[in-house]
């Protein structure tokens, strides 16, 4: 099973930059996905690996073997990269059955007849859908449409298997399902999974690494746990996780190696990273995940509850403190009427500081209020 | 994670980006067409503007001393002058054009809106009937209203003092301005393209948000405030648009005026380029069509602003199911009689009129013992005794042309429909590019040209010295037809090509697909039905064009539709009556197929 290696890649429509040098390499069988907020880049990322768009520039292998190389004129077509493309729109061809569809690939590799005819039943047993062999596309929902779409592209037994946006056509519940469904096909077939998502929550459920991406450039690389608990920038760190994580102002007072102390919230702060300091300035922003901004009876912050979302598990609280507006999340249902006085403290060791000018993370830690 | 560009960022060699470009067989296809168009619209457009400004063969070389070829304005001047032979040959030409081009939108909206108020708004009845029967008009070739006028109004004390209809049964003689010029123009040409306003209008308020007028219901307006601040509103840009649209179509006319000015001089401007060409003053039939022309590019560009600016008014939910019929009440049945009584009048009489023309011996004489089938069926023997010629049904000259005429609507539609196609395939798939944008505008191009204009520009290119082996051949209607009538096949082709997802054709390129199959197994059948129209809507196109081909055909007999004009000009009015019922089957016989192959119809979606 291959690995695929990116190097140097850019995309360019007329003036505008899609994708910007982007360098990754995905390792043989793992699940990676591409994350970002629309326009990103993300889905012509996906589609220059495949070969369905072709780079400006920069060098695509896969397997160890060149299939796009600008300064050789390498540019192996789609159909020679051994690749299957799930399509967000699933793509079926509407005036073909559901075993026409997933024949058809493999009658272009001159398959005989009984072999055509025992990999598509086993496909159809795979997924569940024997019962509609017969039926058009436009007879089948919206659920079943995605079966079959995965089944003709498992078919030919592609060594990649590329994903654009699959789930997102889906209701919340068939998509829960779909989810589940697409981390055992994983490990069933052995293959290497790229896909694309704008949903963090899949990126975070699915994949082994996440490929964070904005405008057109690369924002981490790392596996999901890595991109939720040390963020590389502002970016990431807002752009993954619900609810948002609190970017609260601060100002450096002091800087030593490893200990940081801030004015925050009007308050004295000492911040203890796990790693020397560098690369901040004056101004800084300090990330707390909501669940690290517990209430407390004796919590060093005060501000009044401006409104509670109990889901049933948890409870999402917005608390007014000074000029800020803080998200913290209690486990459990509980309901506060508006404008009651709370404290919260800050607790874990998993608090993030940005420097506010670059918007990089310097640094990963705990904090100490006075 | 590199994130700064290499400063030797080397693109890669023009060799592999050429390489790139060419392995798609949509660019190809671009580079293709563009060339195609090029020589094939632009150049013409060029030969036409430099002939505005030379000197041509005859009375002017001898007036002016000069030689032919040679640098000039006098054509300019002598239209513009404003003296006697100017106003006659431009200004009131140019003048009548604009009113009945005005008359006609006014009118064709009135009649047309109202219609369509009546079948989507109301509860009348028999709106099945209303609805299919009254777009008949508009398929018919724009001609037969005004032929059918001319039966029926003409008079012992106008014109050619034949006796119509109305004179023969009735005894009435209706007075020259209602026979012949601008008034019945306006009339004919507003009757012809009504149907196309109850259609656009129509499927605009057919598809109008119902909660629209409901939610100002629910705000207290009454009725009346809300056809007046609402419906009209929404319909307006819609209704401004379909005027537009008359009114360059009527400015552009050219058959009707020919049958209902000729006989007074009543001339339009497109009557008149044709009248100026034939009498040996190019320079000025072409700096007309050159004006019709500019006037077609300007009318489409206020269009465009317009429903640009506006077409978020447009705004077609799929919830319209509950609108509100207006009950009609007792009006409703006088309404629906006079409605098909008038729908009659315009559809179906205009037939039973050909068919009476076209076997009476002395005109205005409707009895049975005036009867003949000799302009159907007559042999030449006969027909020499009484000076005619044959029957058109027995007439080699006839079946000759007719032949012509289908052998050039198919070729035409063959060159056209699969251009159309594969232009919409290239512009779709290569969408934002420079290239196809210039494609998919020179393709359209040809639609801002009268197709009097048109024919006038190709006779320019063949009448000039390296195209003179082009004039007069068959294949010279081939080339005019196909690029007049491309613009509508490749907006269709662009159309049917953007409801595919290019996902379609990308997941079999995954699986290796080559071009040709995924055109024919994938892409050709799911579209089936809109791609048969496209190659059969050209046939009908051809089969009743008169203007594009009257100054190229090497003689009036050679097509059928040129022949009928003849026959007209010279007053063999029954053989003209028997080629346009003649003509008029051919052209329900064509859509009758086009139905029943692609389920397309002409009213779909708006009947009751």
């Amino acid at each position: 099973m291959p690995e695929i290696i990116l190097e140097n890649v850019t995309k360019k429509f007329e003036k505008f930059v899609a994708v910007d040098n982007l360098c990754l390499h995905i390792a043989d069988r793992g699940f990676v996905t591409l994350l970002g907020p629309s326009g990103c880049g993300k889905t012509t990322t996906l589609r220059m690996i495949a070969g369905l768009e072709t780079p400006t520039s920069g060098r695509i292998l896969i397997d160890g073997k060149p299939v796009f190389d600008s300064k050789k004129g390498v540019n192996v077509p789609p159909n020679k990269r051994d690749i299957g493309f799930l399509f967000q729109n699933y793509a079926l061809w509407p005036h073909m059955t559901v075993y026409e569809n997933i024949a058809f690939g493999l009658e272009m590799l001159k398959w005989d007849k009984a072999k055509i005819r025992k990999r598509v039943d086993e496909l159809l047993a795979l997924l569940k859908i024997e019962q509609f062999e017969k039926r058009y596309p436009s007879e089948l929902s919206g659920g079943q449409q995605q079966r079959v779409a995965i089944a003709r592209t498992l078919a030919p037994s592609p060594k990649v298997l590329f994903m654009d946006e699959p789930l997102s056509n889906l209701d919340a519940k068939l998509r829960q399902e779909m989810r589940a469904e697409l981390k055992r096909l994983h490990s069933d077939t052995n293959s290497t999974f790229v896909y694309v998502t704008h949903d963090q929550l899949e990126a975070m459920t699915l994949s082994t690494q996440v490929c964070l991406m904005n405008t057109g450039l690369l924002q981490q690389y790392a596996p999901p746990l890595t991109i939720y608990n040390a963020p590389a920038n502002l970016f990431v760190a807002e752009f993954v996780g619900n609810p948002t994580m609190n970017f609260i102002p601060a100002r450096v007072v002091s800087a030593d190696s490893c200990v940081v102390t801030l004015d925050v919230l009007g308050k004295r702060a000492v911040f203890s990273a796990q790693a020397p300091v560098t690369g901040l300035s004056q101004e800084a922003v300090l990330g707390v995940r909501p669940e690290f901004l517990p209430l407390t009876d004796d919590g060093p912050i005060e501000g009044r509850v401006y409104s509670t979302l109990p889901t049933g598990m948890e409870t999402t609280l917005r608390v007014a403190c000074g000029g800020a507006m803080l998200t913290s999340v209690v486990f459990g249902s509980v309901d506060y009427p508006v404008d009651t006085p709370v404290r919260l403290s800050m607790t874990g060791s998993r608090l993030v500081l940005f420097d506010k000018a670059s918007g990089k993370s310097v640094g990963v830690g705990s904090v100490e209020m006075a | 994670m590199k994130r700064n560009h290499p400063d030797d960022l080397t693109r890669e060699p023009l060799v592999y980006r050429l390489r790139a470009f060419v392995c798609k067989p949509a660019n190809l296809l671009l580079v293709f067409f563009l060339c195609v168009l090029v020589v094939l619209s632009l150049f013409p457009m060029v030969t036409m503007l430099s002939n505005m400004f030379t000197i041509h063969l005859g009375t002017e070389k001898k007036i002016t001393r000069l030689p032919t070829g040679s640098w000039t304005l006098i054509h300019f001047q002598n239209l513009f002058k404003g003296n006697e032979w100017s106003r006659v040959n431009f200004w009131d030409p140019l003048r009548n054009s604009f009113i009945v081009a005005f008359g006609a939108g006014l009118l064709g909206i009135a009649i047309g809106g109202t219609v369509a108020w009546f079948v989507t708004r109301s509860d009348l009845k028999c709106k099945k009937f209303i609805s299919s029967v009254f777009v008949f008009p508009y398929m018919m070739p724009a001609w037969t209203l005004a032929l059918f006028w001319t039966n029926m109004f003409q008079n012992s004390r106008v014109g050619g003092g034949n006796i119509g209809m109305v004179e023969s049964i009735f005894g009435i003689c209706m007075p020259e301005w209602f026979v012949y010029g601008l008034f019945p123009m306006v009339v004919v040409i507003g009757l012809h393209y009504s149907p196309f306003a109850y259609l656009l209008i129509g499927g605009i308020l057919k598809n109008m948000d119902a909660t629209l007028e409901e939610s100002a219901t629910i705000l207290k307006a009454n009725r009346a405030t809300i056809i007046r601040r609402v419906t009209i509103p929404i319909v307006m840009p819609a209704i401004l648009s379909t005027f537009l649209l008359i009114f360059s179509s009527g400015f552009s006319s050219y058959t009707v005026p020919v049958f209902l000015g000729s006989a007074v001089k009543c001339y339009t401007l497109s009557t008149k380029m044709r009248a100026l060409i034939q009498a040996g003053y190019q320079g000025q039939g072409y700096i007309i069509a050159f004006i019709s022309i500019l006037l077609g590019c300007i009318i489409l560009g206020i269009n465009q602003w317009f429903t640009g600016k506006r077409k978020s008014f447009t705004t077609v939910t799929g919830k319209s199911g509950q609108v509100s019929l207006v009950k009609l009440g007792r009006a409703n049945w006088p309404i629906t009689i006079v409605l098909i009584v008038f729908i009659l009048f315009v559809a179906i009489m205009p037939l039973i009129s050909f068919a009476l023309e076209s076997v009476i011996r002395q005109p205005g004489n409707y009895s049975l013992s005036n009867m003949t089938l000799h302009f159907w069926i007559g042999t030449e023997d006969s027909a020499y005794e009484t000076g005619m010629i044959a029957g058109i049904l027995l007439n080699t000259t006839m079946w000759n042309a007719l032949g012509r005429q289908v052998l050039l609507a198919l070729t035409v539609a063959l060159i056209v429909g699969t251009s159309g196609m594969l232009i919409g395939y290239a512009c779709v798939r290569r969408r934002g590019s420079k290239l196809a944008r210039l494609v998919e505008s020179l393709a359209f191009f040809p639609y801002l040209m009268p197709a009097m204009a048109f024919g006038t520009i190709y006779l320019a290119v063949a009448t000039g010295d390296q195209f003179k082996f082009l004039y007069g051949t068959f294949g010279l209607l081939v080339i005019v037809a196909s690029v007049k009538f491309l613009p509508f096949a490749s907006r269709s082709g662009v159309n049917s090509m953007l409801q595919i997802a290019p996902e379609i054709e990308e997941a079999a390129i995954i699986f290796g697909v080559p071009w040709r199959k995924r055109m024919t197994r994938i892409l050709f059948p799911i579209q089936k039905s809109s791609i048969l129209s496209g190659y059969l809507l050209p046939v009908i196109s051809v089969m009743r064009e008169v203007a594009l081909f009257t100054l190229l055909v090497p003689y009036a007999r050679y097509l059928l539709t040129t022949m009928l004009f003849s026959f007209n000009e010279t007053g063999y009015a029954q053989y003209g009556s028997a080629v346009t019922l003649l003509i008029i089957l051919i052209i329900m016989l064509i859509n009758a197929i086009t139905n029943k192959l692609t389920g397309a119809s002409f009213d779909k979606g708006i009947g009751g």
